[in-house]
């Protein structure tokens, strides 16, 4: 369970503070699939970079399993990470000289998983995401929707509980990007891990169990929450 | 991340970047070639000098002369008039090189002085021929005593300690010249030494005679001995005897130019020196003759250090630019790598595992090719030099693997600050596309 407590977010200082995530709070059950949809500068990443760990947020709390990860020190915020957590971005991020394979093999080497166990677990992952075939190509030579395909592959490969994906078909068409959301819900259901899919894009949000809209840093309205915690916090906005 | 895996993705990226990697490990190769050849010249002269000193001195030897003042006229006397370096030869030298004889009360002098063991003076008779047949003479240039701790290389035969009365070493020259078809030939054999009296008023056919040696050995040449080389050696006795002979009666008598003193123990040779210059002796050790060698070799090395150092100083600055346009390459592998829960010290090791990398290629690279090539280059340097079979270049094996060793710290310091960088980046910024 991730509850998200009042979260606030600013850029600058004085004068020049923009409030990027406005005291935003919501409850995300395990193993949900949820979209958090807003138009582009709305906060959507800023709010994901918040949850993850990977940003601190002048206000507020990150509660993921009873532990408050804001309050982690960043090398144990880090090993979090690295154990329960992924991250698929819109721009790929695969590292284009390396072999799919040892794209994959990174999050395993961070998480310190002994070498032996390596190689099943990369093989696994290439071949839920059928790349299996790819495994010594370099990753500049894929296509774009082969790309993401590997970053999922990547993103899976330490069966993480949580999956961030910002905007994970923004840079591929209609019909790759339906092949690479396929691949993300069919692991997310697998596996029960929790989805977290921040887009602009309707039909995405759309396949997802539910969503937070927002807006300008503040949750307009959420849908697919058995309790809805968030509208009744929603007075700020 | 574990150790290893930063290992070897330090290892990948290099080999992603070969010839940025090859480029800047160029730099520290130099430096580490450089480094490598002038510590085997360093090493090899150094074990040369003292080779030279070893062949040539006793380490316990003390070499002692009785200088004047030279620049001061000197006033005549009938004593020293008679006698000249070499001994024999009558005229004015030795007043005029403001040397004064050593004394028999100067031997007994020096005698008591502390950690002396021995004082012998130097007998260098000039003998009139020497000749193994009785027809064929040749001129003795030079007739010294042996000495057992002055390492010699022999063509043939040997000498078991102290050389005996009755035993002579040739060279190969003179073993040749005797007729002596091999050095070996003349092992064993008898040669005769003739010598004449000298005389202070000619009284006309002056006095003669022969002393037999047996030939114990022929000593060979050496790229190392400049005193015995040239000289025939006998036993300190025979030398004295011939000496006696020839200057019996004579000013030259019981005079000596040199004196070699002994001392108890090598340590004490410097002390022996000082006590010897306050009673008014001129003394040299031999150190005195290693130290003038060794200055030169220093110096030599010091100046080829030098433009090893300056190479390795360029790489630092080759090592820390290149790194540092690696981590602003790479931001995205790196925010990528923070995003996916890698700590900041680890992505700091991946780039300094990377610089020790650098350090380790040059340094491996520079100091591999200089062992080739001085390996290679020894026999032509010894040729050109003269130095027969010894080598001017030694390589030990721990001195090389510290060169590279250093040159790996050296870079991976120079890499700390690039991996620093790396270690704060920020993982948001990083990966922000738009
Ligand atoms: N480092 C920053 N400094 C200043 N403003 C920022 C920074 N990062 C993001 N912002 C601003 O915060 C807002 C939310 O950004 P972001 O979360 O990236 O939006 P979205 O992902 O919804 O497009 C935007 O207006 C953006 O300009
Ligand atoms: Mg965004």
């Amino acid at each position: 369970m991730i509850e998200v407590k009042h979260i606030t977010k600013t850029y600058g200082k004085k004068q020049n503070t923009f409030i990027a995530i406005n005291d935003v709070s919501f409850t995300i059950p395990n193993g949900k699939s949820v979209a958090i949809l807003g138009k582009s500068g709305s906060g959507k990443s800023t709010l994901m970079h918040a949850m993850s760990g990977l940003d601190r947020p002048q206000q507020g709390q990150v509660v993921i399993d009873g532990r408050d990860i804001l309050k982690l020190k960043s090398k144990d915020v880090d090993a979090f990470r690295a154990q329960k957590m992924s991250f698929i971005f819109q721009s790929f991020f695969v590292q284009a000289n390396e072999s799919c394979y040892d794209n994959v093999s990174l999050p395993l080497e961070i998480a310190k998983v002994p070498r032996s166990k390596r190689r099943q677990k990369v093989e696994a992952a290439l071949s839920a995401v059928q790349l299996l075939d790819k495994k010594k190509s370099r990753a500049r030579d894929l296509s774009g929707g082969q790309k993401q395909r590997l970053a999922i592959a990547r993103a899976i490969v330490n069966e993480p509980d949580i999956l961030f994906a910002d905007e994970p078909t923004g840079n591929l068409d209609s019909t790759t990007g339906g092949v690479v959301e396929d691949f993300l819900f069919n692991y997310a259901k697998d596996r029960g891990a929790t989805l977290i899919v921040v887009t602009h894009d309707e039909d995405l949000a759309r396949k997802c169990d539910a969503r937070i809209n927002i807006k300008d840093g503040v949750i307009e309205s959420t849908t697919g929450f058995a309790e809805r915690p968030t509208k009744k916090k929603k007075v700020m906005g | 991340m574990k150790v290893a895996d930063i290992i070897r993705r330090a290892g990948r990226s290099l080999r992603q970047a070969k010839t940025r990697t090859l480029l800047t490990s160029l730099a520290i190769g130099v430096g580490a070639f450089t480094i490598t050849l002038s510590l085997a010249g360093g090493q090899g002269g150094r074990d040369y000098a003292d080779a030279i000193v070893k062949s040539n001195t006793d380490v316990r030897e003390v070499v002692v002369t009785k200088q004047t003042d030279e620049t001061a006229v000197q006033e005549y006397d009938p004593d020293t008039a008679g006698l000249s370096l070499g001994a024999g030869t009558p005229g004015p030298a030795a007043a005029s090189s403001g040397i004064e004889p050593i004394t028999m009360t100067d031997i007994d002098q020096i005698t008591e002085v502390e950690h002396v063991d021995s004082v012998t003076p130097n007998y260098s008779p000039q003998v009139n021929y020497i000749t193994a047949d009785g027809d064929n003479e040749f001129v003795v240039s030079s007739l010294s005593t042996f000495a057992p701790a002055v390492t010699l290389t022999y063509a043939a035969g040997g000498v078991d300690g102290e050389l005996a009365d009755d035993q002579i070493v040739l060279n190969e020259d003179y073993a040749e010249a005797l007729g002596f078809a091999s050095p070996e030939d003349a092992v064993d054999q008898t040669v005769t030494i003739n010598a004449t009296r000298q005389q202070t008023v000619f009284t006309g056919s002056p006095e003669a005679k022969d002393v037999d040696f047996t030939v114990v050995a022929v000593s060979s040449e050496s790229g190392l001995a400049f005193r015995s080389q040239g000289s025939l050696l006998i036993s300190t006795n025979a030398a004295k005897e011939l000496y006696d002979y020839i200057t019996e009666g004579t000013a030259a008598y019981n005079k000596f130019f040199i004196a070699s003193v002994l001392v108890d123990d090598p340590e004490n040779a410097g002390l022996v020196k000082t006590e010897l210059e306050n009673q008014g002796y001129s003394a040299q050790t031999a150190e005195d003759i290693l130290g003038t060698i060794n200055i030169f070799i220093n110096v030599l090395l010091g100046i080829l250090l030098g433009f090893g150092a300056l190479a390795v100083l360029t790489s630092v600055f080759g090592i820390i630019n290149t790194q540092y346009i690696s981590v602003l390459e790479r931001t995205q592998q790196i925010g990528l790598m923070k995003a996916l829960g890698m700590s900041g010290g680890d992505v700091g090791k991946l780039f300094t595992f990377e610089a020790a990398w650098i350090g380790f290629l040059g340094g491996g690279i520079g100091a591999g090719l200089a062992v080739i090539a001085g390996t290679i280059a020894n026999p032509y340097i010894s040729d050109a030099l003269g130095l027969g079979d010894i080598y001017l270049l030694i390589f030990e094996p721990l001195q090389v693997v510290g060169v590279v060793v250093i040159l790996i710290i050296i870079s991976i310091l120079a890499g700390i600050f690039p991996a620093l960088k790396a270690s704060k980046l920020d993982p948001i910024e990083a990966l922000r596309t738009e």
